[in-house]
């Protein structure tokens, strides 16, 4: 522990002296009488033991989601006790907790709880905690430092979405979306005049009956789909505690969650400086793994010139949904995108509103700026509107369902080839 | 007569050092702390100045004065500390207030007891020699003490 000195106590110091040595040199008891309390304190001040503390601490959680809050128990203890113990755990941005202080009997062990409200996102090590303990005046105190850094995961919050964007094309592997082919399900589809070797459970009797002949019910089957998670971490627009990105990755981690749930095998491409990607496949372990790789995604800023051609081929497997969720700020995206429609892929562009985050002032030659920007991204989503690729923003405020259900609108309307 | 009426009270002459003083407190508020030895120390010499003006005579407020300078250096540094952002139990505001009180009682009763002892006159026996020396004796031990830890 490093141990400190009010500025009191050397000004004290001071005018108990002066007032000492004026007493003698003018022979009068004024000035002594002005320094003997100053004295006092001074003496009091010195006369305070340093207090020999142990500290210990421990969280309650290593994984939460957005918004919980994770409780670190510090146990204390010291042999001499402390009149005032303060202490303060420095977090990262994203974490909040306030400091405390108590007072810190001689030989008693004290448990002490701070609630971490994780108010963003992200793989942060807590668990370091300073701490302070003075005397009952402050006239001195000592500083030191404990505990472990232990890395604590906040998964970002989901939201709420009633329904998905069906891809169009299905994969041979049973799931939860109705087919467009016909086969063994469940869906009635068509009716067709009986052929040797269809089942006789098959036989609809009532169109038999009508038609005089054998016809039996055609039903689409129900099929896995792949849906790649395209994430654009090229650049994004921060602003007042919010971003594109914090925004991006909850929108990713909230779709990963209900397509696996569907069955369906999901991956993940972050298209970026930094590139990074999940071949797609199902189950709990794939969650886990693409929520973990959202988690230490981050924009990076980079000139690197970088198309899909990067990605290994596995990575976008053939008739894969792809749902690229993009602020629309990076041409290279932009031109990614392009060529993976070129390339046949079904693809939706959810923009992620920057919008919202820049103002610029009235009547100032930024205005013009931002005009002529927000025609330029105007100008880009025309031109995936031209290919066939639905542009949904997704605003600030908004929840995630307003795009989707824009996209599933879409796609009733337009059918691309 | 008549310009002896006229003339400026010499208490007039320290307000300048009062209204210093004052002005280094306010220093001392506005930027943690500095500046407020300089306002304690301005403040005990304008006393002192004022006193020695006005005559040979003791003051018996000094040590009410004495105090009041140091509740004034103790509860500038308790104002600075609750600026602090810190979620402290309310029990520890009390025993602080306690502690100050304490020690401004204390500390009127040690100022009070110098002054006291300074209207004995020399020469009133050997008890009073032996006081003075058990008093400088346990004042250096307790330098030495505190020198010590």
């Amino acid at each position: 522990m490093t141990g400190y000195t009010s500025f009191r106590l050397p000004a004290y110091a001071v005018l108990a002296a002066v007032g000492l040595v004026a007493g003698l040199a003018l022979g009068r008891v004024e000035p002594v009488a002005l320094a003997a309390p100053f004295l006092l304190a001074l003496v009091t001040g010195l006369a305070v033991h340093e207090p020999e503390v142990s500290v210990r601490v421990s969280l309650d959680r290593d994984r939460v989601i957005e918004g919980d809050e994770v409780t670190a128990t510090i146990w204390l203890t010291s042999t001499r006790g402390a009149d005032r113990f303060e202490l303060f755990a420095p977090l990262p941005p994203g974490l909040e907790s306030p400091a405390q202080a108590i007072r810190l009997r001689a030989g008693e062990e004290q448990t002490l709880e701070l609630q971490l409200r994780c108010e963003h996102w992200g793989v942060f090590r807590v668990g370091k905690v300073l701490f302070r303990a003075r005397d009952m005046l402050g006239l001195r105190s000592w500083e030191g430092e404990a505990g472990e850094a232990q890395p604590l995961r906040v998964f970002p919050r989901e939201e709420t979405l009633r329904s998905l964007v069906a891809p169009l094309e299905t994969q041979v592997f049973a799931g939860n979306q109705v087919a467009r082919t016909r086969g063994e399900g469940i869906e009635f589809a068509d009716l067709r005049e009986w052929q040797p070797g269809d089942r006789l459970r098959r036989v609809n009797w009532r169109a038999t009956a009508l038609r005089r002949t054998l016809w039996v019910n055609e039903q689409n089957p129900e099929r896995n789909t792949d849906v790649v998670l395209f994430l654009d971490t090229f650049a994004e627009v921060r602003a007042d505690g919010r971003s594109t990105n914090d925004r991006a990755v909850r929108a990713a981690a909230t779709l990963a969650h209900i397509y696996l749930q569907r069955k369906d095998r999901v991956g993940l491409v972050g298209f970026g400086g930094f590139l990074s990607w999940l071949v797609p496949t199902t189950g709990m372990r794939q969650l886990y793994a693409i929520v973990e790789a959202l988690l230490t995604s981050e924009v990076v800023h980079s000139y690197a010139l970088r198309g899909v051609d990067v990605l290994p081929p596995r990575t976008l497997p053939p008739k894969a949904l792809v749902l690229a969720i993009t602020p629309l700020l990076d041409n290279r995206t932009a031109a990614a995108l392009l060529d993976l429609r070129a390339r046949g892929y079904d693809l939706i562009v959810v923009e992620v509103s920057p919008l919202e985050l820049v103002t610029p002032e009235p009547g100032s030659s930024l205005e013009l700026a931002h005009r002529l920007w927000r025609l330029s991204r105007g100008a880009l989503r025309w031109r995936y509107e031209q290919v066939g690729v639905p542009v949904v923003t997704w605003r600030d405020g908004e929840p995630l369902a307003v795009p989707i259900e824009e996209v599933n609108a879409f796609r009733h309307l337009a059918r691309p080839a | 007569m008549d310009a002896l009426v006229r003339a400026p009270s010499p208490v007039v002459a320290f307000v300048p050092g009062l209204v210093l003083g004052a002005l280094l407190f306010l220093v001392a508020l506005v930027f943690d702390g500095r500046g407020l030895g300089a306002a304690l120390f301005l403040a005990g010499a304008t006393y002192v100045a004022a006193v020695a003006a006005a005559g040979a005579a003791t003051d018996a407020s000094a040590p009410l004065v004495a105090v009041l300078l140091l509740l004034c250096g103790e509860l500038t540094a308790w104002s600075l500390d609750a600026r602090l952002e810190i979620q402290a139990a309310p029990a520890l505001a009390l025993r602080r207030g306690a502690a100050v009180a304490t020690l401004g009682l204390a500390g009127l009763a040690v100022a009070a007891l110098v002054v006291s002892l300074s209207a004995v006159g020399p020469n009133h026996g050997l008890g009073w020699t032996l006081l003075g020396a058990a008093a400088a004796v346990a004042a250096a031990g307790t330098g030495i003490w505190v020198a010590h830890r």
